[in-house]
């Protein structure tokens, strides 16, 4: 019985490790249009989204930060955008994304040059500063944080949803 | 000559919309338009016109850089020239862009940044022609450290020395052996007095400033190199400063140019830009979003950067003006900066004839319905020029007149 069980656990744990190595985390093409498609898959759910970059020094701090806070809060869509335009970016988006703790967020990376107008759909006063978040409530009511964010503050607006959906 | 240019541009652009509709499905990720080391698809460039009057250009494409020469201002170009046989992993965040210098006895120094790990690290690499541009030594770093350096400007001192300044990270180390906290990165500097082959050991200027923007580097006179850049003031603050260097191996002090609080723990990834005028008027232009004031601003000093005028808001703030860019001539200064309307980036420009005093109305010299590398001026001692690499119509330069 012990036996099985382990064998069982070992199948599991292989298969697991194989699954991740063959089907990394799915990267999304951010493009033309994305934004809305963002806004409109998760309208009605309190969202995090979160823009970032793998060249961008306080967003290798935050990074882990925001696996943490996704763990947390299986009640919050976490969605995160890489918005650097390095080219050849998908692995080191991956890795750094896994390494954090969202490999399984919602993960998008800007795949349209024309940053400008990518930048412009969603938020025209936005000139391209990284990290930068964005919490959106049930309402659609968006509170943007430029920078980094300060966890506590996103403690205190996902309590704040909570509490409004009772 | 303006107007010739804008209608021409305006021209340009209607034609190639709907190709550029079709193809953006093909050609999505890259800020260029072709994979190739040729001009027409690089992401960045950068011009420099040396005292003949010939205009060189130093560019990005195709994991390169390249050098070639036109001597009738930008409409051919000498076959290019590769600074290096293999590929790089070039630094291609927002600001980075290689730095060309022409010496009056023809040798051209350059430098630019690669990421030197997969942590994106940077390093600051430099080489020199002295064959005019026939080719280059053998590329080396500007300095020993090992740690990120990105962000280098490169200037021609009055007595043929090229003086380089970057943004350096070597500083964290020691503060993280001490269980410090350290913020930013060090403004560092070196000089080369062969033409940039080689470079004194590299200096401290000022420690604890922005880490990811492009610095503005002018010469206030001969052996006195002035620095703008972003700083990390009290708290955070990202705000701009000037520093004035009492000779090239002498740091002056941290003059703020402007106290607009913007606090924020990121990358504004958007430099300022500096020039001065021979009568010694220091002309800034930068970007902040500070709670004392957003968008783009321009100021200038009398006084060495001691004091500043108040900022004067640039361009249209429902229009996302950018990436400002500010040149001193002998006829006058002239200010450049982007726009986007939700379709097309356009190239601002305005004029001033009283030292930036006072400024003509903007008018719009050049557009593009595709991305497009920041709005930069060059000047050939005497016009102006636009000098623009646009993904969708190539390279431009364009002679901006004054409009009257």
């Amino acid at each position: 019985m012990t036996r099985r069980l382990l064998v069982a656990l070992f199948l599991f744990a292989s298969l697991a490790t194989a699954r991740g190595a063959e089907t990394p985390s799915e990267l999304k093409p951010f493009v033309r249009g994305s934004w809305q498609d963002v806004l409109r898959s998760h309208a009605g759910r309190p969202t995090l989204v979160h823009f970032w970059g793998v060249t961008c020094g306080p967003c290798k701090v935050e990074l882990p930060l925001l696996g943490q806070f996704m763990k947390d809060h299986s009640e919050i869509d976490v969605v995160m955008i890489s918005a650097d335009l390095v080219p050849n970016l998908p692995g080191a988006t991956r890795a750094m994304l896994e390494k954090a703790g969202l490999g399984s967020a919602e993960n998008w990376l800007f795949s349209d040059g024309f940053v400008e107008r990518l930048r412009f759909e969603i938020d025209p006063a936005w000139q391209g500063d990284i990290p930068r978040t964005l919490l959106i409530a049930r309402d659609g009511t968006v509170t943007t944080i430029e920078g980094s964010a300060e966890i506590p503050d996103l403690e205190k607006w996902s309590a704040q949803q909570k509490a409004a959906m009772r | 000559m303006l107007r010739t240019s804008l209608l021409a541009t305006l021209a340009l652009s209607l034609c190639q919309t709907t190709a550029q509709a079709q193809m953006s499905h093909h050609q999505h990720a890259s800020e260029a338009a072709c994979e190739e080391v040729e001009l027409r698809c690089a992401s960045k460039v950068t011009p420099a016109f040396a005292s003949d009057g010939t205009l060189w250009l130093a560019w990005m494409a195709g994991g390169r850089i390249s050098v070639a020469s036109s001597k009738d201002q930008g409409r051919s170009f000498s076959a290019p020239v590769q600074v290096t046989q293999e590929k790089l992993n070039l630094d291609w965040g927002p600001d980075a862009r290689p730095q060309i210098v022409v010496e009056k006895t023809g040798g051209i120094a350059l430098a630019f940044s690669i990421f030197r790990d997969k942590a994106f690290n940077g390093q600051v690499l430099a080489t020199r022609s002295i064959d005019g541009g026939r080719s280059f030594a053998e590329v080396q770093p500007i300095t020993a450290s090992n740690e990120s350096q990105r962000f280098a400007a490169l200037g021609l001192d009055a007595d043929g020395s090229v003086f380089a300044a970057w943004i350096d990270k070597r500083n964290r180390v020691p503060a993280q052996q001490e269980g410090r906290k350290y913020e930013g990165a060090g403004l560092f500097f070196a000089s080369s007095k062969d033409g940039g082959a080689s470079y004194a050991e590299a200096r401290l200027a000022a420690d604890n400033t922005c880490e990811c923007c492009r610095l503005g580097l002018a010469f206030a006179g001969p052996g006195r190199p002035v620095i703008v850049f972003r700083n990390l003031f009290e708290g955070g603050v990202r705000d701009h400063a000037v520093m004035t260097f009492t000779d090239p191996a002498t740091p002056g002090e941290v003059r703020r140019v402007s106290n607009d609080d913007w606090q924020i723990s990121a990358c504004p990834h958007h430099g300022p830009s500096l020039s001065i005028s021979p009568a010694g008027t220091y002309h800034v232009s930068w970007f902040t979003n500070g709670k004392a004031r957003k968008g783009l601003f321009y100021a200038r000093s009398e006084d060495e950067g001691r004091t500043f005028s108040d900022p004067l808001p640039l361009g249209r703030a429902d229009r996302n003006p950018t990436r400002p860019y500010v040149l001193t001539g002998p006829r006058g200064a002239t200010m450049v900066w982007k726009e986007f309307d939700g379709e097309k980036t356009s190239v601002n420009a305005m004029i001033s004839h009283d030292e930036g005093k006072s400024w003509s109305k903007p008018v719009t010299i050049a557009s593009t319905t595709d991305t497009s590398d920041h709005p930069l001026l060059v000047s050939d001692g005497q016009a102006t020029y636009l000098s623009w690499m646009t993904k969708a119509d190539g390279y431009r330069l364009l002679p901006i007149g004054d409009g009257s």
